[in-house]
């Protein structure tokens, strides 16, 4: 307990979260089979913090990243930014917790919508939280497409997502993300649609970010590779379950769990 | 630079469109009736006796066929039938267009809100829709017009308007159903977006081409309705439309001495509302993504 008040408070908390999805039986019957998502799992992650959170599919990584920007409420537990449990918050506060906590989504060709314009898309995010005014927008925009790289941006800024390819669209998501300078990112497989090279400059870019801008990121992610390179911890969930959770050296080079020793020996080529 | 996108966009569609021979008949097809209902506007101006409605030529006291002065002969007062077919042409125009527009924008609305809101709300406009679809329309207007008298073209418009949005707000809410997990609804959700937005701004787009789609079968279920009801007697009196020449000939008994009276609008309609298929199944053809795919890849 002493340990906990040295630490500063964590920007993300779960705390003894789960998620359960339930299906009703048939339309007459009352009874009704659940799939526990997520059980009973507790994570904290720290302010310019990037924490990794590795395992196979079906293993609650996503779920786990969806209710962190409550695009979904967890069943049990609580959610804490910054040390405040959010429960059931609605209307300006729910607002302001968008702000301050964003997504990239794992495939860049569906998360963009195909209708807009790259600036539109990176646009919206400060149109609806009533950020700056048209021109102050505007070069917002123009600084954070610099920043992801997407250089020069008067040339990117009128395009079109079908126009760009996916490492450029992944880049735009990642600047609509970080247009509103939140204080945590969720990233979902953000590379898993691309190839190796592309991947890379993606992971330098997230780091540059973290930098520049002290975020912290929970990145998901099933390649335990990508979780070496970028993240200074990780947690191990399997069905559910999170089994490990250290620094990321520590848990590739001594696992602990059954499960993480598997998952590690699954990777050929990983040598230490 | 977006203004370019869209019209490129456009000529792509333009291109698969009129290489589509139905999009061809069509288009050649609704160019003819375009011309004929703007037409009927400057015949009047020529003689006075020619007004559809009110001209009537002093020499001629019954119906007379085809000559020199009137291309498609009179009727039994000695109204000009050429340019009542003319006239006919506007008032299927408005009739059909005003019509599905007003179903189209009740039915898009409706099935993006029901699809994306779902549950409760979902359950109940939906069920609206059911019971509003297994309606026949005719019928429902032939009762309403025997109850309060002879309707306003309007009227009878919006009235076709109100029993032909279902079907639609079924198409667009299934598609709304589809959009509305894809990841960039939620990552405009994350972003802080309201419903309405998400609406508006995200859903709308993707679902309006189908919507243009839809209406233009909706303009030939609406010229078939208001002719069938003109035809039956229950049209607006005050209006010259294809329905109307039908009955007026069919009332004056000249059903089968005057065929230049008889044939002449029941032809129109049936051209008018094939041309308006064949725009759509060309359409059709426009939006299918597999189609769209192949061309992209080119």
């Amino acid at each position: 307990m002493e340990d906990k008040e040295k630490r500063p408070i964590p920007v993300m908390e779960l705390k003894g979260v789960t998620k359960e999805y339930c299906l009703r039986d048939s339309f007459f019957s009352r009874g009704s089979t659940c799939v526990i998502a997520m059980n009973n799992v507790n994570l904290a992650i720290q302010k310019g913090e990037i924490f990794g959170l590795v395992g196979q599919s079906g293993s609650g990584k996503t779920t786990t990243g969806r209710l962190m920007v409550k695009l979904e409420n967890p069943s049990k537990g609580v959610i804490k930014l910054n040390g405040e449990p959010l429960s059931n918050i609605q209307g300006k506060a729910l607002k302001s917790y968008r702000s301050k906590v964003q997504m990239i989504f794992q495939d860049p060709y569906q998360s963009l919508n195909p209708h807009l314009s790259i600036s539109e898309t990176i646009l919206e995010p400060l149109i609806v939280n009533k950020i700056g005014d048209a021109h102050s927008r505007e070069q917002k925009v123009i600084n954070t497409l610099d920043i992801v790289g997407l250089a020069p941006a008067r040339e990117y800024y009128n395009r079109y997502p079908h126009q760009l390819s996916g490492g450029q669209r992944q880049r735009v998501a990642i600047a609509r993300a970080i247009v509103l300078d939140p204080e945590f990112i969720v990233a979902d497989e953000p590379t898993s649609m691309l190839d190796a090279t592309i991947a890379i400059q993606l992971f330098k870019l997230l780091k540059q970010i973290r930098k520049k801008y002290n975020m912290a990121f929970l990145f998901i992610t099933h390649n335990l590779a990508a979780a070496k390179y970028l993240c200074d911890r990780i947690a191990v969930i399997h069905n559910g379950v999170i089994v490990e959770t250290g620094s990321t050296n520590v848990v590739i080079r001594y696992p602990q769990h059954p499960y993480t020793k598997k998952l590690i020996e699954t990777h050929p080529g990983f040598n230490f | 630079m977006s203004q370019n996108q869209h019209i490129e966009r456009f000529q792509k569609g333009w291109k698969i469109f009129i290489k589509n021979p139905l999009g061809k008949t069509g288009v050649t097809l609704l160019l003819i009736f375009m011309l004929m209902a703007i037409a009927s506007f400057f015949i009047p101006l020529i003689d006075p006796m020619y007004d559809p409605m009110t001209g009537i030529d002093p020499l001629i006291k019954t119906s007379t066929g085809p000559s020199m002065q009137h291309f498609l002969g009179t009727d039994n007062v000695g109204r000009d039938l050429f340019a009542q077919l003319m006239e006919g042409a506007k008032i299927a125009f408005i009739v059909g267009l005003s019509s599905a527009f007003i179903s189209i924008v009740m039915g898009t609305v409706i099935g993006m809100i029901s699809g994306y809101a779902g549950g409760m709300t979902d359950i109940i406009l939906m069920r609206m829709a059911d019971i509003i679809m297994i309606m026949p329309s005719l019928v429902i207007l032939l009762i309403l017009a025997s109850l309060f008298g002879q309707f306003n073209i309007w009227i009878i418009v919006f009235i076709i308007a109100i029993m032909r949005w279902p079907a639609v707000s079924r198409i667009i809410r299934s598609q709304t159903l589809s959009l509305k997990s894809r990841p960039f609804i939620e990552a405009s959700r994350v972003a802080g977006a309201s419903n309405i937005r998400i609406i508006f701004r995200h859903i709308m787009p993707n679902v309006l081409p189908l919507a243009f789609l839809y209406m233009t079968f909706r303009v030939t279920s609406a010229i078939l309705v208001e002719a069938a009801l003109s035809f039956l007697g229950f049209g607006d009196p005050s209006q010259v439309s294809w329905g109307m020449m039908l009955q007026w000939v069919w009332k004056s008994g000249y059903m089968f001495q005057a065929p230049y009276w008889m044939i002449p609008p029941g032809l129109c309609i049936s051209l008018l509302t094939l041309s308006f298929y064949m725009l759509g199944r060309a359409m059709d053809e426009v939006l299918d993504p597999r189609l769209r795919k192949e061309e992209e890849e080119r």
